[in-house]
């Protein structure tokens, strides 16, 4: 009968336990990748310009969003919550100082996505069309269109002129 | 993902060790457990009528807390020694507006389980009985999952997450240790502890759901406990 009542405790004690296990990778991003074409074939590159990028919030203001890079061959930038499309400012300053502007317009669906009560909600994202200006932009193209927590997944390849 | 490999291994590690301690609570009971699936040779009946069940746990955790199930079964009793049960219930939550991320999630729905109990006590006709037991369960449900209008961090614009009847459904298995006493005349009370295991899962298009009928809050422990009141009949 001990060795019932033991039981009982033991098993109640490992009822009552309970975790929150929220998404450790839990940010939701566009990444592209810097390419170009050798020999028919589409291949990693290197972006020799500085880069900025903008985008215009709701309340008029722009917001950097991503700052000065240099040698970049990825970045990854946010996507908007809610919203049909997205329009980004791509800024490239040469080393003397020329700079071009490029506009990016971003169109997507709004997936909502839940992990539990405890975890902040989320929305993930399938990008439907992506367009450009093309001053120092020359063609971005849809490689995976599934924007997740899934950070190792190249959504879009961005070729640039120079 | 990395996150995904991590947490798989998490879960997988963890119920290693559970079935480790099921086995070992089974073991306990290996020195009463005489002829578990052997029929005992007696004048006793085959058919001992059947009994009626309320969990208790269930009702509590709907009094308590935002979730919970009304659940009560019928199980038959084989000469003492089976007892093929069917448990039907209704789950329910009704998580308002979570104090952290301002979710609410609401669900509602029916379940049922169905299984049998082995005795396994060595006199198994005492109106004491040690038993295990399997189920199979299935659910079929719907959650809405709401959030109060939030800010964008990036783009500042007023942002509305807001899904409503998104069908889901589950089946899962349970494997159960539990002690059923007689309290007075055919009035019994007991009480099971039980691994879950979910066998195959549809959350809708929103990735995961929280609280599932029957089952209960997923990514925790799968463990689970009833505590009965029955009546024989």
């Amino acid at each position: 009968m001990r060795r019932l009542f033991l039981l009982l405790i033991l098993s109640v004690v490992l009822v009552a336990c309970s975790s929150i296990e929220c998404p450790i990778e839990n940010t939701v991003a566009v990444n592209y990748s810097v390419m170009k074409y050798q020999n028919g074939e589409e291949v990693a590159d290197t972006l020799n310009d500085t880069l900025w990028v903008w985008s215009r919030r709701a309340d008029g203001d722009d917001t950097l969003l991503y700052n000065r890079g240099v040698n970049v061959r990825s970045f990854s930038l946010p996507a908007s919550y809610q919203g049909p499309q997205d329009t980004l400012i791509f800024l490239t300053v040469d080393t003397l100082q020329n700079y071009d502007v490029d506009t990016v317009w971003i169109s997507k669906e709004d997936i909502p996505h839940f992990e539990s009560v405890d975890c902040a909600v989320r929305y993930f994202h399938k990008i439907t069309d992506v367009r450009s200006t093309h001053e120092a932009i020359d063609t971005i193209i849809i490689n995976n269109s599934s924007v997740t927590y899934d950070s190792s997944v190249k959504h879009l390849y961005i070729h640039f002129k120079k | 993902m990395t996150r995904r490999s991590s947490i798989c291994t998490f879960i997988s590690r963890s119920k290693l060790w559970l079935v480790t301690l099921i086995v070992f609570h089974l073991s306990l009971l290996s020195a009463s457990a005489q002829g578990f699936l052997k029929l005992q040779q007696d004048s006793i009946p085959f058919f001992r009528g059947f009994a009626v069940s309320a969990d208790l746990v269930g009702l509590a955790q709907m009094q308590l807390g935002d979730y919970g199930q009304y659940e009560a079964a019928l199980r038959l009793n084989l000469h003492d020694q089976y007892f093929p049960i069917v448990e039907l219930g209704v789950g329910k939550a009704n998580h308002v507006d979570d104090e952290v991320t301002h979710i609410t999630y609401k669900t509602s729905a029916p379940y049922f389980r169905v299984g049998v109990d082995v005795n396994i006590a060595k006199n198994k006709h005492s109106n004491n009985r040690i038993y295990v037991g399997v189920r199979y369960a299935y659910t079929s449900y719907k959650v809405d999952v709401n959030r109060s209008p939030f800010e964008d961090p990036v783009w500042k614009n007023t942002t509305y997450y807001d899904v409503s009847d998104v069908a889901c459904s589950q089946h899962w298995a349970e494997v159960l240790f539990g002690i059923d006493a007689q309290l007075v005349g055919p009035l019994h009370l007991g009480w099971s502890v039980r691994y879950r295991n979910r066998l195959s899962n549809d959350d809708g298009i929103i990735g995961k759901t929280w609280y599932v009928p029957g089952y209960g809050i997923q990514d925790t422990s799968n463990l689970g406990a009833t505590f009965n009141v029955s009546i024989d009949i």
